[in-house]
């Protein structure tokens, strides 16, 4: 990636995408508002070294995945919010739909059945006018940003596998994957044991 | 913004029909009717002041196919791929939508690609030809832009074909208001919904309009303003918050203080519908009326502080509250 368009996003983050990501935390929890069980909502923008390294990917036939990334990448400001239950999980997203209209919807969750790894709620929405409060800085603001939801225990299982190391789990040893997925199931499992009781305490 | 191509299809109501006619297209050359389209071209950003959105597909992927035949298009401007735009609007126009003509004008604007559709509905008139001195008339059926301001439109422009055109702008100049919407258009057409959601236009108005309520000390603009939320309960249809104002008839001391609510002006011009939970949400007022003639009235979330309630009996109640007075009249009702 070439120094000029790493400089060019580095502006964009300090002067539009930071302020941003506020409001658009502001915007959600407004949003989210009087809905029970919401642990916590965080936003943030996508750093310059993060941003580098994403808009160097290459496809498997080794050309760059972006032509033009400041316009391609929709996750340059991103909101997670986190909910105690897997249930809750579904609330919050009908909450957020009443307001917010998504491009994508999409439950992540590994690929095979027999697989456990990061799991989370991801939709990519358009960024809403109330947050655009400048006219003039709207060339320099993307259109679409990204909302993660998920539980407790799969935030709790994807900070802890981010802070170990973020590597592709290929390049982990055959122990420490399956010590991984044992960890991702252990969270997959208080997610269902906590849905199942909060339903029977609630009958 | 010059534009490249300019094609054009005449398209058939053939909604539910078995059997579909293929649109015949040709490409509008330099010609008056030329001019007459770069006219809507370049002034489709202030006409078209609708924003709407493609639809994700139903397994919540980014894929939309009216969004991929716009992009195919865009892309490479042919006949051909242009007449597939135009199955797409035959195979959801009715009887009651009726003939039309789809014109597709595509160009630049600056490194941005931009794509103007319009459709404009057939009508019939009278043709008057006056040759050596001999006048003939005839009867048409297939006139089109009798009248060039009943028309709909959308414009869709991006610098990435790949990661934009997801977003656009429409317009209906076939139905009432300037900003109603007909479903064939958005919905069915383009697989699109409105930018702007009951919920959040409620709640964009909703709290302007709290703000106001609170920011004035003026106890007759206060009124004006709870009464303004009262009647906004049964507004219906799909209008902007300037329409939905005016329909209320507020003065302009109110609106001038709903507007300061606005983070910008134009918001004011976004069409939605009113959905009276989300107002309640925002903008609740409890009225409590008492048997002896009392009234009382405060913002739902703060009555309970405002009003101390004591229960004396089984039926009876007692309100108390205490504060300076800041206005006092005497109103007469009808």
């Amino acid at each position: 990636m070439n120094n000029d368009l790493l400089a060019r996003y580095t502006d964009r983050y300090t002067e539009r995408l930071r302020p941003l990501a506020e409001r658009l935390q502001t915007y959600v929890s407004e949003c989210l508002k009087g809905l029970p069980r919401v642990d916590r909502i965080t936003a943030r923008a996508k750093t310059p070294e993060s941003f580098a390294k994403k808009a160097a990917k290459r496809t498997s036939d080794g050309r760059p995945k972006y032509s033009d990334p400041l316009l391609e990448l929709q996750d340059l400001v991103g909101v997670r919010v986190i909910v105690f239950y897997s249930g809750d999980v579904e609330s919050a997203v009908d909450r957020i739909r009443r307001y917010l209209v998504p491009i994508e919807h999409r439950r992540v969750v590994p690929d095979s059945h027999w697989a456990f790894g990061y799991a989370g709620l991801h939709m990519i929405l358009a960024v809403p006018e109330d947050v655009i409060t400048d006219e003039g800085s709207r060339p320099e603001l993307p259109d679409f940003f990204e909302l993660q939801i998920k539980t407790l225990f799969q935030h709790a299982w994807s900070e802890a596998n981010h802070d170990l190391g973020y590597k592709p789990v290929e390049e982990l040893a055959p122990e420490q994957q399956r010590r991984l997925a044992f960890a991702a199931a252990q969270a997959w499992g208080a997610d269902r044991e906590f849905k199942e009781l909060q339903a029977e305490l609630q009958a | 913004m010059p534009i490249s191509r300019i094609h054009s299809y005449l398209v058939y109501p053939s909604k539910n029909e078995e059997s579909q006619p293929t649109p015949s297209g040709t490409e509008v050359e330099d010609s008056k009717l030329h001019r007459m389209l770069t006219t809507l071209y370049d002034s489709a950003d202030r006409e078209c002041d609708i924003p709407i959105i493609f639809r994700h597909d139903e397994d919540g992927r980014q894929q939309n196919p009216c969004r991929e035949l716009i992009v195919a298009y865009v892309q490479k401007p042919t006949i051909d791929r242009g007449r597939r735009l135009a199955e797409r609007l035959q195979s959801v126009s009715t009887h009651r939508s009726g003939l039309g003509l789809l014109f597709l004008i595509v160009g630049h604007d600056g490194s941005d690609h931009r794509l103007v559709l319009s459709r404009f509905p057939a009508d019939s008139g009278v043709i008057a030809e006056e040759n050596a001195g001999r006048l003939s008339v005839d009867f048409i059926e297939k006139v089109f832009m009798k009248n060039v301001k009943a028309y709909k439109s959308a414009l869709y422009a991006h610098g990435s074909l790949d990661a934009g055109f997801w977003k656009g702008f429409a317009v209906d100049r076939q139905i009432s208001g300037p900003h109603e919407m007909s479903e064939y258009w958005i919905g069915d057409f383009l697989q699109s919904d409105l930018r702007t959601t009951a919920a959040a236009g409620t709640k964009r108005l909703a709290t302007a309009i709290v703000g106001a309520i609170r920011s004035t000390d003026s106890p007759t603009l206060k009124s004006e303003l709870i009464a303004a939320v009262q009647l906004l309960r049964n507004q219906t249809g799909r209008r902007s918050a300037r329409r939905f104002l005016e329909r209320l008839g507020i003065s302009d001391r109110a609106f001038a203080a709903i507007e300061r609510g606005y983070s910008r002006g134009a918001l004011l011009d976004e069409p939605f519908q009113i959905d009276a939970d989300e107002l309640g949400r925002h903008a609740a007022y409890r009225a409590v009326e008492l048997d002896n003639g009392g009234m009382l009235l405060a913002e739902e979330p703060r009555f309970e502080d405002v009003f101390k309630r004591e229960s004396l009996n089984a039926e009876r109640v007692r309100f108390s509250t205490e504060g300076r007075i800041v206005d006092e009249s005497l109103r007469k009702t009808k």
